[in-house]
């Protein structure tokens, strides 16, 4: 497990950046960090990956403090993305894993793998400049699990993608996350948060504002019912609980607490019920509400 | 140990693969076995051609390895016509009371001086005079080489300044563009910060030593070719030998200084300005050093080769210039070698500090006062 524990970061004077952020991912968990542009995702990753020093807590990974000969068995991809533009695509990804450790002919044969399962087979021979940023993306992935790494770290792995590269890296994520990897990674397409993870960190203003599994964070926002009746008077809601609100030129009910079974009550003398049931909240509704 | 090497192997392949690498290393080549070649090709020739007409051959006694050709010729006329067309450097028409050479426009001045050197040596045996030559005797310091060192001095300076001067600054690119594309971070987290900058110090300095044999040997070989050689002082592999380990020293001191400063700032357009203390010192160490190579045994050239780090240029080519005492060079080397290693430690530390501050430039003061 890979515990974040407490962590402070102010830069110069007056700028807090992270005020006591903690969470943990477990092994074979798909965490996914979110929050505002500035809320302290980076920075948070920065000092898990020993980029930038804490001014107070720390990052532990399996029971016992997180150090260098630890990090050099992880996978990062910083937010800025950095390759040696001039270097060719085979040769870089093998020399990222040589400095990770492996010998040269695992080096070799972990970066032949890559190249192919992430579909840059045609430019391996190709200097870095020379390709589309979709595919530096994808090198500087490559470079991030060239040596299997145990714990991965990605700042915004999945912007800048077209959709078919995004479900590619997705399916690479996840089958190491099932390889028992824990896998943080930032983002700011929650659809993309909500699909893949299994826990999710809400972060604003360097602080955590809530953590857990996605249902964890529904169960948090609260139940929704939500009702819809035809052909009903104006009116009919007032005096229960709830917005109405008008969708598609209908009129519907949002609401949030009160007895169901006396809404429901309501909407059968209102007109004809034509939706009644609990809605889950996305994951953006739970974002907003969160930083809000 | 494993990281630095991995890394330093890179720069090498990275560096030796570029086309301006070896571009660079064919045009010096090419520049050094020119200058080399020069004074043999564009020299006066030590062979000539002379029509006789009516005379006999002289024996003429040149200089070195002067060769001379007699060509004979039926009459006068015919002489003329082959000086005019540069089939022969000149003609002796004899015959009359005074022997006449004729040349088209005046005749060269060695040639002449032979000439009538050998006629009159001629005459006076002719009449039955015995002639003992000269022989001439050196009393004085032995200055037959003098010449060769002071050349072989400058050429030094030339190749010193070049790669002392470029091969730091191709740290300092290496330095800023890791930073700069951030890639450093991921590095960082594979290696550590010694490793990577003493990776990259030694690679390059291993492309620079590479450059610095080539040219070397390339120098030497069109000696030897040449025969210019003859003229090589004593101790030439010592010379060749303390000019390799005066680069490496010189080198390492640049290098740890360009890398110290190239890392304080994150874009490639600011390594020039950020460089520019390393440069000065560089320029004063190149004046002082091509000064040396005119002077050796002057009193400025005596005691700045024994300061670091302009020793490292003025005492190899003061060295090469004149003969100096062993201790002299051992006692100046101890010297740089001790400033390396402080400004190594130096570099590290503020490598370390800096490298991972991107964007403004970070100051020189905030660095050494942190932590």
């Amino acid at each position: 497990m890979l515990e974040i524990s407490g962590l402070r970061k102010t830069f110069g004077a007056a700028k807090r950046a992270l005020d006591g952020v903690s969470f943990a991912v477990r092994q074979g968990e798909m965490f996914g960090f979110v929050g505002a542009n500035g809320a302290g995702k980076t920075t948070t990753m920065r000092i898990v990956m020993g980029v930038l020093q804490a001014d107070e807590g720390e990052v532990r990974w399996k029971d016992g403090p997180l150090g260098f000969a630890e990090r050099r068995r992880f996978g990062y991809m910083p937010e800025e993305r950095g390759l040696y533009q001039k270097m060719k695509v085979a040769e870089q990804i093998g020399y990222f894993g040589r400095l990770h450790g492996l010998a040269p002919a695992e080096a070799r044969r972990a970066a032949d793998e890559l190249i192919e399962r992430l579909g840059l087979t045609e430019r391996a021979g190709d200097a870095v400049e020379a390709l589309s940023l979709g595919n530096q993306q994808r090198v500087q992935l490559a470079v991030a699990l060239v040596h299997d790494p145990d714990v991965l770290v990605l700042d915004e792995p999945f912007s800048g993608l077209d959709p078919l590269a995004v479900d590619a890296l997705a399916e690479v994520l996840q089958e190491r996350a099932r390889g028992g990897v824990p896998v943080i990674f930032s983002s700011h397409q929650l659809e993309l948060v909500e699909r893949l993870c299994d826990s999710v960190g809400i972060i604003s203003a360097g602080q955590m504002v809530a953590s857990g599994t996605v249902d964890e964070l529904r169960s948090s926002v609260g139940r929704r019912l939500r009702v819809v009746v035809a052909e009903a008077k104006p009116g009919w809601a007032d005096g229960l609980p709830g917005d109405l609100r008008v969708e598609n030129g209908r009129e519907v009910l949002i609401a949030a607490d009160g007895d169901d079974q006396h809404i429901l009550h309501v909407a059968v003398q209102a007109g004809r019920v034509e939706h009644f049931g609990v809605e889950q909240p996305t994951l953006t509704e739970i974002f907003r509400e969160a930083v809000a | 140990m494993n990281g630095m090497l991995l890394v330093a192997g890179r720069e090498v392949r990275t560096q030796v693969r570029t086309k301006g690498f070896i571009v660079g290393l064919a045009v010096t080549v090419i520049l050094i076995v020119g200058i080399t070649l020069a004074p043999k090709l564009f020299g006066g020739p030590d062979s000539y051609t002379i029509g006789l007409v009516n005379s006999q051959e002289l024996a003429v006694q040149g200089g070195g390895d002067t060769e001379i050709e007699w060509r004979a010729f039926s009459d006068e006329a015919a002489a003329r016509r082959a000086v005019l067309d540069g089939d022969v450097d000149a003609a002796m028409i004899g015959g009359t009371a005074a022997t006449r050479v004729l040349s088209d426009g005046e005749i060269d001045g060695e040639l002449g001086l032979m000439l009538q050197a050998a006629h009159r040596e001629a005459q006076i045996s002719a009449a039955g005079v015995k002639t003992t030559p000269l022989s001439m005797e050196s009393i004085g310091a032995d200055t037959r080489y003098e010449e060769t060192r002071s050349q072989m001095a400058f050429m030094l300076v030339l190749i010193l300044f070049m790669l002392v001067v470029g091969t730091p600054m191709m740290v300092a690119m290496g330095v800023v563009e890791e930073k700069g594309s951030r890639i450093v971070e991921i590095l960082l987290t594979s290696v550590r910060p010694w490793q990577l900058l003493g990776g990259k110090v030694i690679g390059l300095g291993v492309v620079g030593l590479i450059n610095l044999v080539v040219v070397l040997a390339a120098g030497l070989g069109a000696a030897f070719v040449s025969g210019l050689a003859v003229d090589f002082p004593p101790g030439m592999v010592g010379i060749v030998a303390g000019v390799i380990v005066w680069f490496v020293l010189g080198y390492a001191f640049f290098a740890a200084i360009a890398a110290a400063l190239a890392s304080l700032v994150s874009r490639q357009e600011e390594v020039g300005n950020v460089l520019t203390p390393m440069t000065m010192t560089m320029f004063a160490s190149y004046g002082v050093a091509f000064y040396a190579a005119k002077e050796p045994t002057s009193l400025v050239a005596t005691i700045v080769s024994y300061v670091p780090p302009f020793s490292s240029m003025v005492m190899p080519v003061r060295a090469t210039a004149a003969a100096t005492p062993m201790w002299e060079v051992l006692l100046s080397g101890a010297l740089m070698a001790a400033a390396v290693a402080a400004m190594v430690l130096f570099a590290g530390r503020v490598y370390e500090r800096a490298v991972l501050r991107t964007g403004a430039r970070v100051r020189l003061r905030e660095v050494i006062g942190s932590r």
